[in-house]
């Protein structure tokens, strides 16, 4: 009976005291490392750059508050930065999400902007067991059933974006649609989808064609856009794409009942300043912050108080990559006062724990079990001339509609 | 829909005439391949996106202004880097090593200046018209473009057959160590030359915006390969060539995205390996290159 009572307290020290140093016997880290990549250069600079500026806007933040409460240690501890420059190539983002992970030991690995730069991160990430925070590469194709180490943050997964479009489409009753797409993994599966729920609903996709990421001109296949005669014609493509191909359509004299490009809504400033206000003047877009303003958030700041402070850090207004990129700051705090445990896996159990429950200035956070996200709407919006001003109306869905479309377009 | 293809094409293709003809010039002259002539047209659409933003200064006036800036570009450029590269034993070599870290540092200094964002000189420069040729509308300032490049082919045609530094030019892609021993001053002439180079690519950086689009610091990449490309179809050398190579690749690029868009991007260098393997001296070249 003795020696079964001292098997049994013996088991249970043994018990406590492996429990406890699973945690605790690891030291604790004077800093918490988030290793992340940026463009300077090449196509993606200009998103990255706001991306990556939105994040060190959080970590400037948080640092200058102590750092982030860590759960696991049940102490506040400072965060560190590791970036490195890809030059928006995918052959130099491999090799740097790479000595992220294997020199640099980065804690938290957050992918570059977009999902060409995050392609080669979820294979990594995956490979070396790291839990890699995409921000906006909304590839489809990242989020499988086998893949526990991939969580995307401030976007839907791009093959949803055009559920409310198809919807408003579907709605409106417009019949005849021209899609043409850039072949990446971003616009190709934003067009499958939308074919695919128009063509269900019935209604005629007269031209359907991948275009390269790297075109910038669009005036030969404006016009044989023109000659399928079609009511609507989408285009999902890049920023730069999205400005050739409303340039040229602006020079071109062609007219069509209802025009719609993706990046206006995210990158409005750039899109007014190459196109200017007629060019975007009733065309359609999917808004997100700053343009969509959520302030009744609970986590974070909501977007009237982080427009104030990110001004006075930048000098600059900020755009829809710098609410991303502060976004996925916000995303890893709370895993971390989240998780029980200072592992990978326990920061992908913690974010299963409060997604759905957590709303920012981006909107619901949400993912699905494949790690993609799947809460926030992207509505449809439509810019008009009002007083000689351009203006942007949410024309669908309706809970979210400030006005009725214009349509067909003057 | 194949008639306004090929007017496209034709429109399109002599614009990338201009954008090649300055890479050809000064291979032609000097036998190096300026790597960096892409961040030049850069440099040129940077100019003008300045001066029509800050002054007001229209595009056509802009070529004025940057025939100034680039000649003097030019001739600092020629005699910073081009001399002593020609000592060396291996002169084409060491100029791609040599005209890569400048279009490198090119880049750079514009984004360190100016940051990364698109730029653009609005389409509406020249009026919202459009104008038509058998029956098929065009952007007015593709019809503004087109005659540009005409003239400046004609420009480069003239100084090339109707001038002495024209003649001497000539004189210097036939042989540069006769042209040495024939009297010929080839440092200053050749600086000539290679300003001539880079005027014309900043006159093709003027008029980008209304062909390919906005203006950004890492688009010179890009155009480096794509006017390598078509100066290799007209002929490596021949700078008159490259409005044939420039033809041949606008008419082929607006054919592809009519009728198999998503393979248009392959183009360049589809046409590239053609060019080598059935006629490597290029189309009008009499020879194969032996530099």
């Amino acid at each position: 009976m003795f020696k079964l009572r001292s098997l049994f307290f013996s088991s249970l020290m043994f018990i406590l005291i492996f429990s406890a140093t699973s945690t605790f016997g690891k030291s604790i880290p004077s800093v918490i490392k988030i290793g992340t990549l940026y463009a300077s250069t090449g196509p993606f600079a200009k998103a990255s750059e706001s991306q990556f500026k939105g994040l060190k806007f959080w970590v400037h933040n948080v640092n200058s508050k102590g750092g982030v409460f860590v759960k696991a240690f049940k102490k506040k501890i400072p965060i560190k930065l590791v970036a490195y420059n890809d030059q928006s190539s995918t052959a130099t983002a491999a090799a740097m999400y790479n000595q992220l992970i294997t020199q640099d030991h980065a804690n938290i690995l957050v992918a570059d902007f977009g999902s060409v730069l995050t392609s080669v991160a979820v294979p990594l990430a995956k490979e070396h067991r790291r839990l890699l925070f995409d921000v906006t590469g909304t590839g489809a194709k990242f989020f499988t059933p086998d893949n526990p180490y991939v969580v995307l943050t401030s976007l839907p997964t791009s093959g949803r974006w055009p559920y409310t479009l198809a919807d408003f489409i579907i709605k409106h009753k417009i019949n005849k649609i021209a899609i043409i797409y850039s072949s990446n993994d971003f616009d190709q599966s934003q067009a499958i989808t939308l074919h695919n729920k128009l063509r269900k609903a019935g209604v005629d996709i007269v031209y359907y064609n991948a275009v390269p990421s790297s075109t910038s001109n669009y005036a030969v296949l404006l016009h044989s856009i023109k000659a399928k005669n079609p009511n609507a014609v989408i285009e999902f493509g890049y920023p730069n794409n999205d400005i050739a191909f409303l340039q040229n359509l602006g020079s071109s004299g062609l007219k069509f009942n209802m025009v719609f490009t993706v990046f206006p809504g995210q990158l409005f400033k750039l899109l007014k300043s190459n196109v200017g206000e007629q060019g975007l003047a009733y065309t359609y877009t999917y808004p997100t912050p700053p343009l969509l303003r959520y302030n009744k958030v609970n986590l974070g700041v909501g977007i009237d108080e982080f427009e104030l402070a990110f001004k006075a850090y930048s000098g600059k207004s900020p755009n829809f990559l710098n609410v991303a990129g502060y976004n996925v700051g916000l995303i890893i705090k709370k895993t971390l006062e989240t998780a029980n445990r200072y592992n990978q896996l326990s920061f992908r159990r913690a974010i299963g724990k409060f997604s759905g429950k957590v709303f920012t200035l981006n909107g619901l956070f949400m993912v699905n079990k494949k790690g993609a996200q799947i809460g926030e709407i992207l509505p449809i919006a439509q810019f008009v001339m009002k007083d000689s001003k351009l203006k942007m109306n949410i024309v669908y869905p309706e809970k979210m509609k400030t006005a009725d479309a214009v349509y067909p377009a003057p | 829909m194949f008639e306004y293809t090929v007017l496209a094409g034709i429109m399109y293709g002599l614009y990338f005439g201009l954008v090649g003809i300055g890479l050809n010039l000064i291979f032609g002259v000097m036998r190096m391949i300026n790597l960096a002539h892409g961040d030049f047209i850069m440099l040129g659409a940077f100019l003008a996106y300045w001066l029509f933003h800050l002054f007001g200064i229209n595009p056509l006036i802009a070529i004025a202004i940057s025939c100034v800036v680039f000649l003097f570009l030019g001739i600092a450029f020629y005699y910073i880097f081009v001399p002593r590269l020609l000592q060396s034993k291996d002169p084409e070599m060491l100029s791609f090593i040599l005209f890569f870290g400048l279009s490198q540092v090119i880049e750079a200094i514009i984004i360190l200046s100016f940051g990364n964002n698109q730029r653009s000189v609005p389409s509406s420069t020249f009026g919202h018209s459009t104008f038509s040729i058998l029956g098929n509308r065009f952007p007015i300032s593709w019809l503004i473009v087109t005659i540009v490049a005409i003239l400046v082919f004609i420009a480069v045609y003239w100084y090339f057959y109707h001038t002495k530094l024209g003649y001497a030019t000539r004189a210097i892609m036939a042989s540069r160590d006769e042209s040495l021993v024939s009297g010929i001053n080839v440092n200053r002439v050749s600086a000539f030359a290679f300003s001539i180079g880079l005027i014309l690519a900043s006159i093709a950086g003027i008029f980008s915006f209304f062909m390919i689009g906005a203006a950004y610091p890492s688009m010179g990449t890009n155009l480096t390969v794509i006017s390598f490309a078509i100066i290799v179809l007209g002929a490596l050398g021949n700078p008159m060539g490259t409005i044939i190579g420039g033809l041949i690749y606008g008419l082929a690029i607006m054919f592809m995205q009519t009728y198999l868009s998503s393979w248009s991007n392959l183009l360049p260098y589809l046409l590239l390996i053609a060019i080598m393997l059935f006629k490597p001296e290029g189309l009008i070249g009499k020879t194969v290159r032996s530099a």
